[in-house]
């Protein structure tokens, strides 16, 4: 067994090249934002600018094949790669790109070659950010349950519906989204996969104050949308894996979102939560406390089983080896496991743990922040209870054949 | 970045798994159960035939010299018995401590013994005021001249009764540290009790002024500390693969009864409070499991393994009774019938629970090791 990232010297030549290609290609400027709400225009457009030179670089989803503008780079690469971001402040994709992290791989496995060529380089090239767009206002958990119709005119589809808890500040060139094209049939059987282009006649997004904006994606989102279709009228050719076959489609995204891939590097504030404990602030040193330290000791357990479990499933999924409960199992704990360590945190830090203020907060008010987020990431991508109902289903519980893991490629 | 075994590992697992299902089937299991010095007639016979006591031993000293990965992957399997005795005290952990403490020649002249089968050594380390830090040895030799007597009580000493030879751990009058005595359990003195209970192979060793040579202190005498604690971090892993294969086996025991037991006339398995017992039992087995084979990896990879071999035996004794806890929630009555075999394993996994440090003391020694502890 290997846990690292075999660091061969091809792989130190690659991490050098990383290096000097982030020193020439981050757009000055780029600024860290604790809490993604506060990332003004200006700097989600020079993360946008960072996207798109990483992109040409076929770096920007750099797992995906070299003939749609990906590198087909392999796992440890992708490591190193992703390594080197967060160790400058920034993440895999640099910006909330839902849409093309989930949808990509679906478009892979459920496109047309037309398909293929039309969206995915958009993807890979940075020219595009995506939402998802799943909820509705009656349709959490019970996702199948959407109402949300897009009904057949000619060539076209028309699109009457509202979405929910969706994607982040500063708006996006496309979405995708799973919609009902038979509103008269069978449950799961009654439902289409979409992609559609934001600026559409009839779409209006509508910004959600919320706690925080969750987990989801390489990185934050700063706030959530509300997303109203009135009569929009989407080309049939953006359907894609065939008509009312939506259920299976989503099947796909659902794996990638229910943590089968893994995350990697995205907890970093964790560990930096702990070398605040051990140095010296205001002639206070929090880890001389024997009791914070003990309950340090526990977060640091906590947060290993819940990295390691990321690391096994980035190496089940690219190594392409069969996953069955991982994903759920991953994503479960690791909702469950954030919010025990945010408690932790405010155990240890006592108030320290819930201030902006500029002068009192630690590490840039990082520790608030994952106060709420670690609150706000019990629901995106399936509640807890979701999570174990599919759990159960991979794990064939009651004598039934184990379902398998969504389709990657 | 490989979660797989090689082919090396899969070979001890097959081979592992096969005795497993053919030599201890569960009638075998509870038979030695009633009776444990069962385990040192043709099994331990067979074990030390297919080199398993010889696998933690370098070459140089009669062993096979794997890497403490393949230990750990034969390990797993017999966890998953749980297959009793003294394999991993004496050829695992004491043939550690030997490699670690002992000089060249107490290696040449101990451990081929042990590769063999045919030396069985037991550690005996704690006492009447338990636990497994340092300072919890209390006995101190005295010295007679160039030998030393040994007098007091040693406790909760695992496979003490299989034993022909005895690591004792204590200090010496009116020096610093401790130091590690080389005894024959036939030695003068010394009597050996195995301890009833909701145990598994634990026993009493009384010394009543046994007299130990010079030549049989392993090591420098006082200078044992340093290489029992490399010994034990490097040692604790492979216990908690153990732990690993038995979070596995009643697992999967939970698994096919929910999937066959019906009440109000639908297989249990369906029953969403039943899932959670058995989602509760996968976590506790996956958690012990890559926690257990990162600190492996990094010992063989010569890392500094420290506070990933604490986190494994926090995680993995934890594991290991939460595991049989949840087994036993799906079972109900069946499960404490003996002759159904669970109990072994809930036995095995509140025995081995303390064995090797607590869950407690390893999160103690991991604030050292993540620096935490003042200076």
């Amino acid at each position: 067994m290997d846990f690292a990232i075999e660091e061969t010297a091809e792989q130190k030549a690659f991490r050098a090249e990383v290096r000097t290609f982030l020193e020439k290609n981050m757009p000055d400027g780029m600024e860290h934002h604790t809490d993604p709400v506060d990332q003004p225009r200006e700097q989600y457009e020079l993360r946008r600018e960072f996207g798109r030179r990483l992109g040409k670089k076929g770096w920007l989803y750099p797992n995906f094949p070299k003939e749609y503008g990906g590198s087909d780079m392999t796992a440890d690469n992708v490591m190193v790669l992703s390594e080197e971001l967060a160790a400058v402040g920034s993440a895999l994709p640099p910006y909330y790109d839902s849409g093309a992290r989930m949808g990509a791989p679906t478009i892979l496995v459920w496109g047309t070659e037309e398909h293929k060529k039309r969206f995915l380089p958009m993807f890979f090239r940075g020219d595009i950010r995506t939402w998802q767009l799943l909820s509705e206002p009656g349709a959490g958990s019970d996702l199948a349950g959407i109402k949300t119709t897009a009904i057949r005119d000619g060539d076209h589809y028309v699109v009457n519906g509202q979405k929910m808890w969706v994607g982040s500040a500063h708006g996006a060139e496309y979405s995708w989204t799973i919609l009902v094209t038979d509103p008269k049939g069978e449950r799961h059987k009654n439902l289409s996969w979409f992609m559609i282009p934001m600026n559409l006649p009839g779409i209006t997004v509508q910004p959600m104050d919320v706690l925080a904006t969750g987990g989801e994606g390489g990185a934050g989102g700063g706030c959530k949308n509300a997303v109203f279709f009135d009569n929009v009228r989407v080309p049939a050719e953006n359907l894609v894996g065939g008509e009312n076959n939506g259920w299976k489609v989503a099947t796909t995204h659902l794996e990638v979102e229910h943590g089968g891939t893994g995350r990697l590097n995205d907890r970093r504030v964790i560990y930096e939560f702990i070398e605040f404990c051990k140095e010296s602030h205001d002639g206070h040193r929090i880890a001389d406390d024997p009791d914070a330290r003990a309950q340090i000791a526990e977060l640091y357990i906590e947060a290993e089983i819940t990295r390691l479990w990321a690391l096994r499933n980035h190496w089940l999924s690219h190594a392409h080896k069969q996953r069955t409960y991982e994903g759920p199992q991953y994503s479960l704990r690791r909702k469950l496991s954030s919010l025990d360590i945010s408690e932790r945190m405010l155990r240890i830090a006592g108030p320290y743990a819930l201030t902006t203020d500029e002068r009192w907060a630690p590490l840039k008010a990082a520790i608030e922040y994952f106060q709420r987020d670690a609150i706000t990431s019990l629901h995106p991508g399936a509640t807890t209870d979701i999570q174990k109902v599919i759990m159960a289903r991979r794990m064939g519980t009651g004598g039934r054949e184990r379902e398998q893991a969504g389709k990657l490629k | 970045m490989d979660f797989s075994l090689n082919e090396t590992q899969q070979l001890i697992q097959d081979s592992a798994k096969d005795y497993v299902s053919t030599s201890c089937s569960r009638d075998i299991l509870l038979k030695i159960d009633r009776n444990p010095v069962e385990i040192m007639g043709k099994h331990w016979k067979e074990m030390s035939e297919m080199g398993w006591t010889g696998m933690a031993i370098p070459e140089a000293y009669g062993g096979s010299g794997n890497s403490m990965t393949d230990v750990a992957v034969l390990f797993e399997e017999l966890g998953m018995g749980p297959v009793p005795g003294p394999l991993f005290t004496s050829a695992v952990l004491s043939a550690r401590i030997l490699l670690e403490a002992g000089s060249e020649a107490q290696k040449k002249a101990l451990l081929p013994g042990i590769a063999e089968g045919k030396r069985v050594f037991a550690l005996a380390m704690t006492e009447a005021r338990y636990g497994w830090a340092p300072e919890n040895v209390h006995m101190k030799a005295k010295k007679e001249g160039a030998d030393f007597v040994l007098s007091g009580t040693k406790l909760f000493v695992e496979d003490a009764e299989y034993a022909t030879d005895l690591l004792v751990v204590a200090g010496i009058e009116g020096d610093q540290g401790l130091s590690l005595f080389h005894v024959d359990v036939k030695a003068k003195g010394v009597a050996i009790r195995p301890l009833k209970g909701f145990m598994v192979g634990m026993g009493e060793i009384v010394l009543d002024k046994v007299k130990v040579s010079g030549a049989s202190v392993i090591g420098g005498a006082g200078q044992a500390a340093a290489p029992l604690d490399r010994a034990m971090l490097a040692a604790v892993p492979v216990l908690c693969a153990y732990k690993v294969g038995g979070c596995k086996r009643v697992y999967d025991m939970s698994l096919a009864y929910a999937g066959e037991r019906k009440q109000f006339n639908t297989v249990i398995g369906r029953f969403p409070r039943v899932q959670d017992h058995l989602i509760y039992a996968v976590n506790a087995l996956d958690s012990a499991r890559w926690t257990t084979y990162e600190a492996l990896w990094k010992l063989d990879t010569g890392m500094d393994a420290a506070a990933s071999v604490h986190v494994a035996k926090s995680v993995a004794s934890e594991s290991y009774m939460t595991a049989t806890d949840m087994a036993h929630e799906v079972h109900a009555g069946i499960g404490v019938l003996r002759e159904y075999g669970l109990t072994l394993h809930t036995k095995m996994s509140r025995s081995l629970y303390h064995t090797l440090g607590s869950p407690s003391l390893h999160r103690k020694r991991l604030e050292s090791a993540l620096a935490l502890t003042p200076a």
